[in-house]
């Protein structure tokens, strides 16, 4: 079976469009870069030392699951969510959910979504896709990656779910149970903006918001010294790239969501100076688009010399000082704003 | 970004993007992705040279298969043992080809669940002919074989069988 009524979208980001889609379909409607603005889903930081990792890394948003449990919160929204130790039980419950018309969010790991091109498929503990039916040995899956609904064999959506790793998933799904009839929208906003000034600019570890990214800055040119040879400098290069644009940001590491997000907040508010930083945001996506350009034609040419990643270096830092000028004017807007 | 700079003519390899419309609104598009579209052949290439390379180092006995899609997966030793199941000390012995002889089946079959492939392919490399040595520009006639391994009731047995490809 498959429930009928489920409309398939593809997002940005698996998180919020598979919270998006849900919500939707419960009949709130809303879009996806509100859900990620009125979640303060924009963040950065810069791991170097966290011990599931082979290499350094950036991160653009906050920690997987964050962004529901906020979005939750603020809007008042009940969920119902599980996780399992019995693959089985897991299995039945979800069969049983579906039976009902009910479609139900999952956390899986990447890898093993089949419908996607392998070049992309990557062990990621992360992935939230939406389940809307089954077919025999299959489930009819939406992915926000994909254009269409796909299909997942049961023991490739079951190896997924009980992965286990950094962050796995433990068979953990949801679905929601009730959502107010009214929320009051601008408060929301306001709370959000303010979080997200404070993980940016506010006082945090030196590796996150702002700080964090002037430290990817400077160490981006010690990155020779960490790798086996070119190719694999090469392959890390070009990784920025794929965070920024690939990996579900909806481009420039989410900034033209947060831009499209602000946008809404300023027909609601009716601020024009929401309005001009919506703009503002939009300008430093296409900062952060330069760079990941950038990468990938360097790592494409191996000209990877340290004249190549000082120039790398210095448009991360170029995008650090104009971030930083962005949050500080956010900050005395949002305070203004009622 | 404004809504024409951004549209990549690329389909298998969708995504949606957020820009500026010519109407100055702005909302998503789905268009390709750009380092799919333009450099994807290099990414294929690096991985057939990381794969060549380790392949030559499980000839000469320097490492051993744990190793080689420890590797190939991109894992790390700490991702490796929580994956598995099997202790970091255990985890770091098995990567060399001395640990490796000491492991248990039982282990053996853990990895390979995570490295999704037959436990047998932990012993072997199922090819064609000159792919070992050669580069994957030098293997004309690849698809004409098609390799298909199915998995049986049985953890340590798998079905292997070669189609060719008409």
């Amino acid at each position: 079976m498959i429930i009928e009524s489920f409309k398939h979208n593809m997002a940005a980001h698996c998180e919020s469009g598979t919270l998006t889609a849900l919500l939707n379909h419960k009949g709130l409607t809303i879009s996806e870069p509100m859900i990620f603005g009125m979640g303060s889903g924009l963040y950065f930081g810069y791991l170097r030392h966290t011990p599931n990792l082979n290499f350094p890394m950036f991160i653009l948003r906050t920690k997987p699951g964050k962004l529901r449990k906020k979005v939750a919160k603020r809007i008042g929204i009940k969920f119902k969510s599980e996780t399992y130790r019995s693959t089985e039980k897991a299995e039945k419950e979800l069969d049983a959910l579906i039976a009902k018309g009910i479609p139900v969010a999952v956390q899986v790991d990447l890898y093993y979504m089949e419908y996607i091109p392998e070049w992309e498929r990557v062990h990621a503990n992360i992935h939230f896709i939406t389940i809307v039916g089954r077919e025999d040995d299959y489930y009819i899956v939406s992915d926000s990656y994909f254009p269409k609904l796909a299909k997942l064999h049961k023991d490739n959506l079951q190896k997924a779910r009980f992965a286990k790793g950094y962050l796995a998933p433990k068979g953990f799904m949801y679905y929601i149970d009730s959502i107010p009839e009214t929320f009051d929208q601008k408060k929301i906003i306001i709370k959000a903006i303010k979080e997200t000034v404070n993980n940016m600019i506010g006082i945090q570890p030196p590796f996150i918001g702002i700080r964090g990214m002037r430290m990817f800055g400077k160490k981006v040119v010690e990155w020779p010294k960490i790798t086996r040879d070119i190719d694999h400098l090469s392959h890390e290069i070009m990784k920025i790239n794929i965070f920024l644009e690939d990996q579900g940001t909806g481009g420039a590491g989410f900034r033209y969501m947060y831009a499209t997000f602000l946008r809404q907040a300023a027909q609601l508010f009716n601020s024009s100076d929401l309005d001009g930083l919506s703009k503002k945001m939009m300008e430093i996506g296409d900062g952060w688009r330069k760079i990941s350009y950038f990468a990938a034609k360097i790592g494409k040419n191996r000209d990877l010399g340290s004249d190549k990643l000082l120039e790398l270096s210095q448009l991360i830092l170029e995008r650090a000082d104009t971030e930083e000028l962005f949050y500080k004017e956010m900050k005395v807007i949002v305070n203004q704003l009622n | 970004m404004k809504e024409k700079e951004a549209y990549i003519d690329y389909e298998p390899h969708q995504l949606m993007l957020y820009v500026e419309k010519d109407d100055g609104t702005f909302g998503p598009i789905i268009t390709g992705s750009y380092l799919s579209k333009n450099y994807i052949d290099d990414f294929f290439e690096k991985m057939e040279k990381l794969r060549l390379s380790l392949l030559q180092q499980l000839k000469d006995n320097k490492i051993s298969p744990v190793e080689y899609y420890r590797v190939i997966h991109d894992f790390n030793i700490f991702e490796l043992s929580r994956r598995t199941e099997i202790s970091l000390f255990k985890v770091r012995r098995h990567l060399l080809v001395k640990g490796f002889l000491k492991a248990k089946v039982s282990d053996l079959i853990k990895y390979a669940e995570v490295f999704d492939v037959p436990v047998s392919n932990l012993f072997q490399v199922i090819t064609v002919e000159s792919r070992d040595s050669e580069t994957k520009d030098g293997v004309k006639d690849e698809n004409k074989y098609k390799v298909k391994q199915t998995k049986t009731q049985s953890p340590l047995l798998v079905i292997t069988k070669f189609e060719s490809n008409k």
